[in-house]
């Protein structure tokens, strides 16, 4: 399935399938949607991307995080060194070989971490209740207004532990699959 | 403590344990200290849990502050916590045996996240009073059972896999269509509501007896009763002890609770039709399972064999439906959990020591480990039920009710299968302990450090089987209270639903 088209393609639809799984995450509470839609529809954006590159490549484009790091130079300060190095991560040749990359086991987002993070955050929504004296999972709403995405409270909460989950859960099994 | 925080922690506790270990999955040695961890607190907690229910009454909690016929209750009464507080001692043994003796890759590959979970799935499935509810947790049951059965992937570990999956399928399948028919009868699925209704003059109460079909083909296939047990045997020898011990020694007798949680509650109106049915099918359960374990010659495929026979003797004091015969069948429920789980043990640390399961290729276990034997010795006597040991005290229960009700044949064959079970503990000891090593073997035996820790877990396991024997009376009166709220469901009905 390696053709032109489509990895030109995927690279333009990957931002809309994220948003658009973001937007179908937040109107979840009213509408039809929903965190388990959201992150099937977030996981799209990345198993096309497998489908377009392979495993490795969307592993190191979306879940890898790499720093650059490079000895500071006698003649410049801490601050002017700290600046080169934010703008070498920031802005990356990719023709250049880094000097050392600085690639943290703990940097790195394995869908395994995204779905025991998803299944924290959605019991951690679920004990607010419990802390404020009432059952399990009762819904504790702050009284502050956010345009567009409304009221903020813990079954949103709860709905982005399922959204993580979900999403953790799909590439987990793509990635696995794609692997064989 | 606040009942809200009370019921919530045997599902919460093992839950937050599991992802800790998916965070911790490189670290096998502090997934380790984390399930320890939360397993003492576990016991901890549930040991609170029954003194509440004793003191306090039927403790219920409404999930997201919805009161009971609309959200899901959570309700403890004392089989609840009785049998939680069993399952979690029987954890930690089971947790200290895999601890020592499962191999390196199971455990890298996820053998404590599942553990917890199925924990998990246990006191969802007991704590539960929406019928719904009672079904997604058996899901969790069934998926972590599959995945810690076929963790490994053997090729007899994938075979007992695939049956016991396909099998609990259709069961979750049929045990869906009850629900849905239950569903569409009454217009409830809280099982207290359920319980009102069908006391009620509601139009449809005269067509319990479709769904009760369903939940009991559902249910019974779960708890491996008579013709639906084939499974059981195929797919329980297949994984290693540390897991097979916790899944033979709790799993199959969680359906049985569920037969005994909906038949008080829910068709204990139309008992009178069922009777017979679950007679008969007892008796055969009993009878077929003890002569499915004559013909083997495997250590744990006679153990498995003779998890049916006593499922037999669970369901017989259901089928009796007296307080005495319902009491003694929750005696009997929680001796099994423990004798059934370290039976198991015991089979492993042989397993280990002589790296075989087959009674042809062991032998001269006696002359060599007489603690072993002796270890084994006890556990076998309290399954086939001798005096003064425990499981002698739950057979006195269930034949006395029998007897007052008059089910001669029923207790007839009770006693007579228990004959069997003692013959075939008799051929496990003479073939394993008793009779000379066999020559030809070359296999060297084992003899490490770790091998005799595990000892430890079969210790404490032993402990708290003998004080069930010699100390039977407390817990025969908690199992006569439990059997007196169970048929007096009028106060689960008002708990859940009025209070």
């Amino acid at each position: 399935m390696r053709t032109l088209i489509f990895a030109t393609a995927i690279r333009i639809l990957t931002p809309v399938f994220l948003v658009f799984s973001i937007y179908i995450l937040l109107r979840g509470h009213n509408h039809p949607g929903g965190g388990f839609i959201g992150g099937l529809i977030g996981s799209i954006a990345f198993v096309f991307h497998t489908l377009a590159h392979g495993t490795k490549q969307t592993n190191k484009s979306y879940f890898n995080l790499t720093f650059y790091k490079f000895d500071k130079k006698p003649d410049h300060g801490k601050f002017r060194h700290a600046l080169r190095l934010l703008r070498k991560n920031i802005v990356r040749n990719k023709n250049e070989k880094p000097v050392f990359i600085w690639n943290y086991y703990l940097l790195r987002l394995r869908p395994t971490y995204l779905m025991a993070t998803g299944l924290l955050v959605a019991v951690f929504s679920g004990s607010v209740g419990l802390f404020t004296g009432k059952p399990f999972m009762a819904a504790y709403w702050l009284n502050a207004k956010i345009p567009l995405i409304g009221s903020l409270g813990t079954p949103l909460l709860f709905d982005t532990g399922v959204y993580l989950l979900v999403l953790g859960m799909v590439l987990k099994m793509v990635f696995t699959m794609s692997k064989d | 403590m606040s009942a809200n925080y009370l019921l919530i922690t045997p599902l919460m506790l093992p839950l937050l344990g599991a992802i800790t270990c998916v965070f911790l999955w490189r670290h096998v040695n502090l997934q380790t200290i984390v399930v320890a961890c939360v397993q003492l607190i576990f016991i901890g907690i549930t040991g609170l849990m029954l003194r509440q229910v004793l003191t306090e009454g039927i403790q219920v909690t409404h999930i997201g502050g919805w009161p009971a016929p609309y959200g899901i209750a959570l309700v403890a009464d004392i089989l609840t916590a009785l049998l939680l507080l069993t399952t979690s001692i029987a954890g930690l043994a089971v947790f200290m045996f895999s601890h020592i003796a499962l191999d390196k890759s199971r455990k890298r590959f996820g053998y404590f996240p599942l553990f917890l979970l199925l924990q998990m799935g246990v006191s969802g499935v007991c704590l539960t009073g929406d019928i719904f509810n009672l079904y997604v947790w058996f899901e969790v049951l069934l998926i972590c059972c599959f995945a810690l059965i076929a963790l490994g992937s053997k090729k007899s570990q994938l075979e007992g896999a695939l049956k016991y999956v396909t099998i609990n399928f259709i069961a979750s399948g049929l045990l869906l269509t009850g629900i849905g028919v239950m569903y569409a009868l009454y217009g409830a699925l809280n099982m207290a509501e359920l319980a009102q209704i069908v006391r009620s003059s509601h139009a449809n109460v005269k067509l319990l007896a479709l769904p009760g079909v369903f939940f009991l083909t559902g249910f019974g296939i779960k708890a491996a009763i008579f013709p639906l047990f084939f499974w059981l045997p195929a797919s329980y020898h297949a994984p290693p002890i540390g897991i097979s011990a916790f899944i033979a020694g709790i799993i199959s007798k969680i359906g049985i609770y569920t037969l005994l949680r909906l038949y008080s509650l829910i068709f204990s109106v139309e008992i009178n039709s069922a009777q017979p049915l679950l007679l008969i099918l007892s008796g055969l359960t009993m009878a077929i399972g003890v002569i499915g374990a004559a013909a083997q010659m495997d250590f744990r495929k006679i153990l498995s064999f003779h998890i049916i026979s006593q499922i037999g003797y669970m369901l017989m004091g259901l089928a009796i439906y007296t307080p005495l015969a319902i009491a003694g069948s929750i005696f009997f429920v929680i001796h099994n959990m423990l004798v059934k789980t370290n039976l198991f043990l015991v089979s492993g640390v042989v397993a280990h020591r002589y790296r075989s399961f087959s009674l042809v290729r062991l032998g001269g276990v006696y002359l060599m480990h007489p603690t072993l034997s002796f270890l084994f010795l006890i556990s076998a006597l309290s399954l086939a039920g001798l005096p003064p040991l425990s499981g002698f005290w739950g057979k006195l229960m269930l034949a006395k009710g029998g007897l007052e009700a008059g089910n001669y044949i029923l207790v007839g064959t009770s006693l007579g299968v228990s004959l069997i079970t003692l013959l075939s503990m008799t051929k496990i000891w003479n073939e394993v302990f008793w009779k000379p090593r066999p020559k030809r073997i070359k296999n060297s035996v084992r003899e490490t450090m770790s091998a005799y820790t595990l000892y430890f877990p079969v210790f404490f396991l032993l402990a708290f089987i003998l004080v069930l024997g010699f100390f039977a009376q407390p817990v025969i009166e908690l199992s006569q209270r439990s059997a007196d709220q169970l048929l007096h469901s009028e106060t689960y009905i008002k708990a859940v639903l009025y209070d």
